[in-house]
């Protein structure tokens, strides 16, 4: 049986243990609010950019676009050649199943494709890390961006989209797929894949609000306005996705260290009846002793 | 309806809103070819922006932006701007732009990693515009 220092002991320990996990969700939960304001802020010009797009797109004809860099980003790319995969994790672990199922879907998703080449551009160091221990596959890291949660900003977002086009754009790559983790609530998370590249379903509906659109003058030329307006459609699209992954981040590390400190506040309760119990019961022992050894003095 | 006619101003970055249909009676946008100035009434047209000062005007009030690469978007009397970051002039420390300048320039002469040139070029562009405006603003005072 235990004796009451080693109880005491791991009481202290389980407490400073406690300490850290509450510490760490009252953290996440102020940085979560800064997360969410943000992606609210970043929606009016993702709506706005869409809204020109599509309207930009559909002023043009199909001449115009031809041949153009932005034609390219369009078309659909002859099937069976090389994949590109963007995985964006966490940096640090301690939240939960985030980064788990994320590298589950992501290990589905390589052995989908495995007769093919599959570059790999990896966002947070536990995907770095995953990817780098993955073996005897026809893997190539292509860029990792470590280190910017939880601080992301439109910056890293626009060096992410640089790179993503200089690897559609200089290797035979069918498609980019992104794979992260969407803010559904703060207590679920939704691993979400998405086709960046070639574009096509981005593009909505033309001609809304009717305007009329044949009087619009255009400075530069309409192709190149696109062609300079779809890279920070997609600098843009992949900002929204690395706020929604860093407020996903923070909204499991959150709940799984509410439920790290309530284990651990259980985990005490338990200890405290153990280590009272084995008090009593070396008092009752103790008085034992002392009345049956004055009985046998004092006959 | 025998008002002005105004302009309104929508100013939006990836990282906030600037300016939600703000009336203003004079906008001037940093175009790809040269300043392009706005009045009520102008043609609709949509612009290419680079790096420089968005400036505007409305009655007594006048504002300077810097305003970093992004597009321009006129139509009825609207002005929508799609930047990549906006600032307020007042907003802006001198100071702490020339730090940015020179740490910036350190880090390209060190050549470092890929990344880190990367973005100190970007950080760059932005001190150059920021130190920009705000010897525009001493001159404009």
């Amino acid at each position: 049986m235990a004796s009451l220092r080693d109880i005491r002991k791991h009481i202290d320990s389980v407490k400073s243990i406690k300490q850290i996990t509450y510490a760490m969700k009252m953290v996440a939960a102020a940085r979560i609010k800064r997360a969410q304001s943000s992606i609210l802020a970043s929606r009016p010009f993702a709506a706005e950019m869409d809204r020109l797009i599509a309207d930009l797109y559909c002023e043009l004809g199909e001449d115009d676009i031809a041949g153009t860099q932005a034609k390219e980003l369009f078309a659909a790319r002859h099937k069976g050649g090389a994949v590109c995969l963007v995985l964006v994790t966490a940096d640090k672990g301690l939240c939960g199943s985030f980064n788990t199922n994320l590298l589950k879907a992501a290990t589905a998703w390589i052995k989908g494709h495995r007769n093919r080449k599959i570059y790999v551009v990896a966002v947070g160091r536990k995907g770095r890390d995953f990817i780098k221990r993955l073996k005897g596959l026809d893997l190539e890291m292509a860029f990792e961006l470590v280190g910017i949660f939880p601080k992301a900003g439109y910056a890293h977002a626009q060096l992410l989209a640089d790179n993503i086009f200089k690897i559609y754009q200089t290797l035979p790559v069918e498609s980019v797929t992104l794979l992260y983790n969407e803010f559904k609530s703060m207590m679920a998370q939704r691993i979400v894949t998405d086709q960046v590249l070639p574009l096509t379903a981005h593009i909505s509906g033309c001609g809304v609000k009717g305007r009329t659109r044949a009087d619009f003058a255009f400075e530069p030329g309409k192709a190149e306005l696109l062609g300079a307006l779809l890279p920070r459609h997609v600098g843009a699209q992949l900002y929204r996705m690395l706020l929604e992954s860093q407020a996903a981040e923070l909204a499991a590390r959150m709940s799984a260290m509410e439920s790290a400190s309530k284990n651990a506040s259980e985990l005490i309760d338990g200890l405290t009846l153990k280590m009272n119990k084995t008090r009593q019961a070396m008092i009752t022992t103790e008085l034992n002793e002392i009345v049956s050894g004055s009985e046998a003095l004092g006959g | 309806m025998d008002e002005k006619p105004v302009i309104l101003l929508t100013v939006v970055t990836p990282e906030k809103t600037v300016l939600s249909e703000h009336p203003v009676d004079f906008v001037v946008l940093p175009a790809f070819g040269g300043e392009l100035g706005v009045l009520p009434g102008h043609a609709p047209e949509v612009v290419q922006l680079k790096e420089g000062f968005l400036r505007y005007s409305s009655g007594k009030e006048k504002e300077v932006f810097s305003a970093l690469s992004g597009f321009a978007e006129i139509y009825d009397n609207r002005v929508l701007v799609l930047a990549e970051a906006a600032e307020l002039a007042k907003e802006i420390d001198e100071e702490r732009a020339k730090q940015a300048w020179r740490k910036a320039k350190d880090a390209i002469a060190l050549q470092g990693d890929q990344i880190d040139i990367d973005e100190a070029q970007a950080s760059l562009k932005r001190a150059a515009v920021r130190l920009k405006l705000a010897e525009y603003r001493k001159k404009h005072k």
